[in-house]
C-alpha cells in the first residue's frame, strides 16, 4: 500500500531517424493510499507510456516519479514492489497456473516454499480459480486466462497495481461481470491501483477518480461525475459521455449566441461568464435534449430539425437529428483526435475499437443525437423542434477550448464526489 | 465434403440407370475411390515419392540384404546365403568400437557445444542492435560453405608449424600442439571447427523461436522482479523447448553422418587416429577396400542410430498435431 | 523469415543499454569479437592465398605479406617493398586453371537437380498438405525421415545401381550428340538423378511449412468454384509459392554445390573427366613434400565463390531454408 505520486513527468521517444515525439508532456498526478485511479484517453495519448514509467519498463525521460515519497525514477522494475496486469495477460505459457502464480513471490520475496503454496491457494480461492491451479494457460478460456493474471497480481500483495486495459480482450458480457469483481476486489484489497483504460466506460464506473490524457497532455483529473458534468474544456466534455456531447459552432452576439439557422438567448449568468468571447461552441448532453413534435410549441430555445434515425434500444431511444439549414456542428476534439498519430505502442493494439468510435464521431459533424425515452415514439424523416434547456448547457471558447460554463445542477449535494 | 458430393452424385447417377444392387455398389465404390483425394492427389505427390522412396528406402533395404552376404566389390554378390556374420565381424572388431565410441563423443559433445554457443549468440542478437543483420549474416556464413572449404581453412588453422591457433598458444610459452596429429586433441578439433561451422545454424533457429515470444513476457517477470539471469533461466529458455528439440535432432543427425569434413581435414579414407567415426569407417571399408557387405553391416547400424533419433521426435511432432 | 516485432520505439531503454554506455560499449566490443572468430579462419586463408612461399614463412598467417607484429606502436611493422616482393596471385590462377573444369560440371548437376528438388518438393508438398485424405501422415512422415537418413545407408546400393544399368551404354546413342562426351555426361545424369531424388524431401518439407499457412478456405472456394486439383495448383498455389521457390533455390543450390560424398563415391577421381569442384578441391596442391596451402587457400575460395555470392546476396532466404 501506498501513495503514488508522479510529478511533471515527460517521456521523449527518439525515433530511428532522430526526430522527437513526446508521448507523455508534463503531468503530474498524486493518487492516494487504496485509491483506484483510471487513466483514460484515445489510442496514442500516452495512458499506456505513463503505466509503464510507473511499473519501470519505460526510462522517464524528466520529472519524478514517488512511491511513498521515495523517488524510483532510477530503481529498477523489479525492485519497485509493483505487479502489473497487462492487456495480453503475459501469462507464462509453459508453467502451470500455480507456478505463474509463484514465480513473482519466488523471485522478489525469500518467502519458504510453504508460506508460497499457502498465498497461491489464497488468492487462487479469491479469484475463484482454484481448480485450475495445475492447468496449463492454454488449456484456459479467455476469461480464466484473465482471472489467472489478475491473481498472479495479487498474490504479491504489492504496493501497487498497474494494470493495462486488463479487461479488453474480454467479450462484452465477460468485461461488464469482470469490471464489477475488480472494484469489489479492489476494494476488499484496498490497494493503490491505477488502471489504464481508452474505453471511457470502464472509466467512469471503475474509478474512484478518472485522469484524462490527450495528445501526452493531462486535460482533467477528476470524480468520474465531476468529468461528466464539469469538463474543463472540449476534449474531456466530448470524451466523457457515450453518446457524446453535442456541440454547436456559434457566435456570441451580446448575450445571443448565434447561428445563421438560429438564436439562441442565454441566461444572464451564463451571458456573463461568455461576456468578450464572440466565437464559441455550444455543448449539451444528448439526455438533455427534448424533443417537441408540435412546432408550434417553439420557442427561444428550440431549434427546429429533422430526424434522421431512430436506434431504439428497448430502454431509451436514441434520435439522430439533421438541423434546419445546414447549422455548424463542431466536435473540434475529435478532428484533432483523429490528427494525432498513435505514438504509444500498446495502444496501437486497441486502435480497431477507437475506428468504430471515430465513424461514430464522423457522422456526428452534421448530426445532433438526442436520447429520449424509450415509450417516445418518432418516425425517420419527422420534422419536428428540439429544445435545448438553458440550465442544462456548456458553453465552450471555440478557440481555447476552455470550458467558460458548465451546466447548472439543481440539486448539486445530490450528484456525490462534486 | 467434396468425396461427400461425389458419393452424392454417383449415386444419383445410378439410381436413374435402375442397375442391380451389386453391380450398383460395386461401380459406385470403383467411382468413389476414382474420385478420392486419394486418388486425384497421387498425381502430385505419387512421382516424387516413388523416386524418394526408391532411393532412400528401397535402397536401404537392399543395403540391408547385401549387408547379410559376404560381398567384397567386383566379386557379386552372394544372395542364397544370407546370415548376421558381417554383424559378427563387426563386434569383433576393435576398430568398429573406437568409433562407435568417437561418435558417441563426437554426437554428444558436439550438439550440446552448438546448442549452448547457438543461443547464447541468440540472446545477443535478439534486441534492437545496430548492423544487427550484418553480424547475424556474418555468424551464418560458415553454413553456407563446404565441408570441403572450411576444412582447408581449419586445416592451415591448426598446422602445427605456422597455424594460428598454435601462434597464439605461442604467446603464453604453451605449445606447439599437434591439433590434427595428438589422438587426445583430434577429436576436439575437429569438434570446435564444426561447432564453429554451425552455432550460427542454432542461432538461427533460436532466434526465431526468440522472436516469437512476445515481449510482455520479459516485461512480466521484471514486473515480477526476476533478474535478467532469472528471466531468461526460468522464463524465456523453457519457452525454447520445442527450437532446442528439432536444432538437436539435426545436429545428432549431422554428427552421425559427418564425413566430408574428416575426409577433406585429413586428406583421404583414414582420419588420424582418435578422430575416426562410424561414418567414416563405413566409406573407407566401402571404397577403399571393396568390404562391400562389412560396410553395408556397418551403414545399417548408422541408419538404426539415426531411426533412434527420428523416430521419437517424428512419434512426438504427431503427437503435438505438427506434422 | 522472421520479422522483429514493430518497436517504433526506444525498447533499448527497457533493455537497459542506453542507459549505460559502458555496458553497451562492452555489448558491442562481444560482437565484434564474435565476428573475429568467425571470420578468422577465412581471412587467415585469404591472406595465405595471395602470398609467396617466402611470404608465408616470413608472416603470420592471418597478416598481410611482408608485415610483422611488434610491440611498438602501431604495433605492425610494415614495408611495401617487402610485402609487394611476397605477393602473388599465381596462385589464385593455379587454383582457377585446375578448378575451373569442376566448377562447369558442379553447374551442370546442380542447375538441373536444384529446379527438379524444388519443382517436385512443390508438387509433393501440394499432394500433401492442400489436398487432405487418410493416411497422409504417414507417407509425409517417410519424407520427413528421408531428409535425414545417412547417405551411408544408401551409397554401396546407389553404386550397385549405376553400375547395372551403366547409363553409358544403355544411352549409348544419346552421347553421341553434340555437347554431349560418354566420359563424362553419364556421370553428370547420375548426379542429377541421385541429387534430385535424395533433395525431394527437404523440399518437399520446406514447401509444406509455407502451404500450411494457406488460406484452407481459399482452396475450398476454389473447388466450390468447380477448379480441380491440377487448376487450383497452378492458378493459385503455384503463384503463391514463388516465395518459397527462391528459398528452396538458393538453399538447394547451397546443398547441392557443397556435396562431397556422393562426387566421391559416384565420380571417384578427381581427374575423372565429370569430376566436381569439392572433388578436386579435396585433392588439390597435394604433393609428396607436403601440402601447397596458399594454392588450397585459394582453391578454397575459388569452390566456394558461387556459394558465398549466393548467400551475401540472400542470406535472407538461405536462413528460411536452413531453419526447416
Amino acid at each position: 500500500m501506498a501513495r503514488a505520486k508522479l510529478d511533471e513527468v515527460t517521456k521523449i521517444f527518439t525515433e530511428d531517424d532522430g526526430s522527437e515525439v513526446v508521448a507523455v508532456d508534463d503531468v503530474t498526478l498524486d493518487i492516494d493510499d487504496g485509491e483506484f485511479l483510471v487513466l483514460v484517453g484515445p489510442s496514442g495519448c500516452g495512458k499506456s507510456t505513463t503505466l509503464r514509467m510507473v511499473a519501470g519498463l519505460e526510462t522517464i525521460t524528466d520529472g519524478e516519479i514517488r512511491l511513498d515519497g521515495t523517488v524510483i525514477n532510477d530503481v529498477p522494475a523489479k525492485d519497485r514492489d509493483i505487479a502489473m496486469v497487462f492487456q495480453s495477460y503475459a501469462l507464462y505459457p509453459h508453467m502451470s497456473v500455480r507456478g505463474n502464480m509463484s514465480f513473482g513471490l519466488e523471485e522478489s520475496t525469500n518467502l519458504g516454499d510453504d508460506e508460497i503454496a499457502k498465498r497461491v491457494e489464497e488468492s487462487a480461492g479469491m479469484m475463484g480459480i482454484g481448480d485450475l491451479l495445475d492447468r496449463k494457460p492454454s488449456d484456459l478460456s479467455g476469461g480464466q486466462q484473465q482471472r489467472v493474471a489478475l491473481g498472479r497480481a495479487i498474490v504479491r500483495d504489492p504496493a501497487v497495481f498497474l494494470m493495462d486495459e486488463p479487461l479488453s480482450n474480454l467479450d462484452a458480457k465477460l468485461r461488464a461481470q469482470m469490471r464489477t469483481e475488480l472494484q469489489r476486489l479492489q476494494n476488499e484489497l484496498d490497494v493503490t491501483t491505477i488502471y489504464v483504460t481508452h474505453d471511457q466506460t470502464e472509466a467512469m464506473t471503475m474509478g474512484d477518480r478518472i485522469a484524462i490524457l490527450d495528445d501526452g497532455e493531462l486535460q482533467q483529473v477528476g470524480t468520474p461525475l465531476e468529468c461528466y458534468h464539469r469538463p474543463k474544456n472540449l476534449f474531456v466534455a466530448g470524451f466523457i459521455g457515450d453518446p457524446p456531447m453535442n456541440f454547436l459552432q456559434v457566435t456570441n452576439e451580446d448575450g445571443t449566441l448565434i447561428d445563421h439557422s438560429f438564436e439562441y438567448p442565454l441566461p444572464p449568468q451564463v451571458a456573463s461568464a461568455v461576456e468578450g468571447t464572440d466565437s464559441l461552441v455550444l455543448g449539451v448532453r444528448p439526455e438533455d435534449i427534448e424533443l417537441e413534435p408540435d412546432q408550434s410549441r417553439a420557442d427561444d430555445h428550440t431549434i427546429s430539425a429533422t430526424i434522421d434515425v431512430v436506434e431504439p434500444m428497448g430502454d431509451e431511444n436514441v434520435v439522430y437529428l439533421r438541423l434546419a439549414d445546414g447549422a455548424t456542428v463542431a466536435r473540434p476534439d475529435l478532428a484533432e483526435q483523429d490528427a494525432a498519430e498513435g505514438t504509444d505502442v500498446n495502444d496501437a493494439a486497441v486502435e480497431g475499437s477507437d475506428d468504430a468510435k471515430g465513424g461514430i464521431a464522423g457522422e456526428s459533424r452534421s448530426t445532433i443525437i438526442a436520447t429520449i425515452g424509450g415509450m417516445q415514439h418518432f418516425d425517420d424523416g419527422q420534422d419536428i423542434s428540439i429544445r435545448i434547456p438553458p440550465d442544462a448547457i456548456h458553453v465552450f471558447d471555440a478557440d481555447s477550448t476552455e470550458a467558460l460554463h458548465n451546466r447548472t445542477l439543481q440539486d448539486a449535494d445530490a450528484v456525490p464526489g462534486i | 465434403m467434396l468425396e461427400l458430393i461425389a458419393a452424392v452424385r454417383s449415386d444419383g447417377t445410378t439410381g436413374d440407370t435402375g442397375d442391380d444392387e451389386d453391380e450398383r455398389s460395386g461401380r459406385s465404390r470403383w467411382e468413389r475411390l476414382r474420385q478420392s483425394d486419394f486418388v486425384r492427389s497421387a498425381p502430385f505427390w505419387g512421382p516424387p515419392f516413388l523416386l524418394m522412396g526408391f532411393f532412400v528406402y528401397a535402397a536401404i533395404g537392399w543395403n540391408f540384404l547385401l549387408s547379410l552376404t559376404d560381398y567384397e566389390r567386383f566379386q557379386g554378390p552372394d544372395y542364397s546365403n544370407l546370415d548376421f556374420g558381417m554383424y559378427r565381424r563387426m563386434l569383433d572388431d576393435p576398430t568398429f568400437w573406437e568409433a562407435t565410441q568417437n561418435t558417441l563423443i563426437l554426437l554428444i559433445v558436439f550438439t550440446v557445444a552448438c546448442l549452448v554457443a547457438g543461443l547464447l549468440l541468440a540472446i545477443l542478437l535478439d534486441r534492437e542492435v545496430r548492423f544487427g543483420r550484418g553480424f547475424r549474416t556474418i555468424y551464418l556464413l560458415p553454413m553456407s560453405l563446404s565441408f570441403i572449404v572450411t576444412a582447408q581453412f581449419w586445416k592451415w588453422m591448426y598446422n602445427s608449424q605456422f597455424g594460428i591457433i598454435n601462434e597464439f598458444f605461442g604467446l603464453f610459452g604453451l605449445g606447439p600442439y599437434g591439433w590434427l596429429s595428438n589422438p587426445d586433441l583430434v577429436l576436439f578439433s575437429v569438434i570446435f571447427a564444426l561447432v564453429w561451422q554451425f552455432s550460427g545454424y542454432t542461432m538461427i533457429v533460436y532466434l526465431a523461436a526468440l522472436r516469437a515470444i512476445p515481449q510482455d513476457q520479459y516485461e512480466a517477470a521484471r514486473v515480477d522482479g526476476a533478474s535478467t539471469l532469472k528471466l531468461y533461466w526460468r522464463v524465456i529458455i523453457p519457452q525454447l523447448k520445442p527450437a532446442m528439440v528439432s536444432a538437436s535432432v539435426v545436429l545428432l543427425l549431422f554428427s552421425l553422418k559427418a564425413f566430408d569434413f574428416l575426409f577433406a581435414l585429413f586428406d583421404g579414407y583414414q582420419p588420424r587416429k582418435g578422430a575416426d567415426i562410424l561414418s567414416t569407417m563405413m566409406v573407407r571399408e566401402a571404397f577403399a577396400r571393396s568390404q562391400w557387405a562389412y560396410s553395408s553391416a556397418i551403414a545399417i547400424v548408422l541408419f538404426l542410430l539415426s531411426l533412434a533419433v527420428i523416430a521419437p521426435y517424428l512419434y512426438q511432432q504427431h503427437r503435438q498435431g505438427n506434422l | 523469415m522472421t520479422t522483429a516485432p514493430p518497436q517504433e520505439t526506444d525498447s533499448t531503454s527497457s533493455d537497459g543499454i542506453r542507459a549505460l554506455p559502458l555496458r553497451t560499449a562492452g555489448y558491442y566490443l562481444l560482437l565484434l569479437g564474435l565476428v573475429v572468430f568467425y571470420l578468422l579462419p577465412m581471412e587467415t586463408g585469404f591472406m595465405t592465398s595471395i602470398k609467396t612461399a617466402v611470404g608465408v614463412r616470413e608472416s603470420l598467417p592471418f597478416l598481410l605479406p611482408g608485415t610483422d607484429l611488434s610491440f611498438q606502436i602501431p604495433f605492425v611493422e610494415f614495408d611495401v617493398d617487402t610485402m609487394l616482393e611476397q605477393t602473388t596471385d599465381e596462385k589464385w590462377r593455379d587454383a582457377y586453371d585446375t578448378l575451373s573444369r569442376g566448377m562447369v560440371n558442379s553447374m551442370l548437376f546442380t542447375i538441373p537437380s536444384t529446379i527438379l528438388c524444388a519443382i517436385f518438393g512443390s508438387m509433393a508438398a501440394y499432394g500433401l498438405t492442400l489436398v487432405k485424405w487418410r493416411g497422409q501422415v504417414f507417407v509425409l512422415a517417410l519424407f520427413i525421415a528421408g531428409i535425414f537418413i545417412p547417405y551411408q545407408a544408401v551409397i554401396i546400393p546407389l553404386t550397385e545401381l549405376y553400375g547395372f544399368i551403366d547409363l553409358q551404354y544403355r544411352l549409348g546413342a544419346i552421347w553421341a550428340l553434340p555437347f554431349l562426351s560418354e566420359e563424362r555426361h553419364p556421370t553428370i545424369l547420375e548426379l542429377i538423378i541421385t541429387h534430385t531424388a535424395y533433395g525431394i524431401p527437404i523440399c518437399t518439407v520446406l514447401f509444406r511449412a509455407q502451404y500450411q499457412t494457406m488460406s484452407w478456405e481459399m482452396i475450398e472456394a476454389a473447388r466450390l468454384d468447380g477448379a480441380g486439383l491440377w487448376r487450383i495448383y497452378r492458378r493459385i498455389v503455384l503463384p503463391l509459392s514463388i516465395p518459397m521457390f527462391s528459398v528452396v533455390f538458393i538453399f538447394q543450390f547451397t546443398q547441392i554445390w557443397n556435396e562431397f560424398l556422393f562426387s566421391v563415391t559416384l565420380i571417384r577421381s578427381s581427374v575423372d573427366e565429370a569430376a566436381s569442384v569439392t572433388l578436386i578441391l579435396g585433392q588439390l596442391g597435394q604433393a609428396i613434400e607436403g601440402t601447397d596451402f596458399p594454392l588450397r587457400m585459394a582453391g578454397a575460395f575459388v569452390a566456394a565463390a558461387p556459394t558465398i555470392v549466393v548467400y551475401i546476396l540472400f542470406t535472407d532466404k538461405f536462413a528460411e531454408g536452413v531453419r526447416v
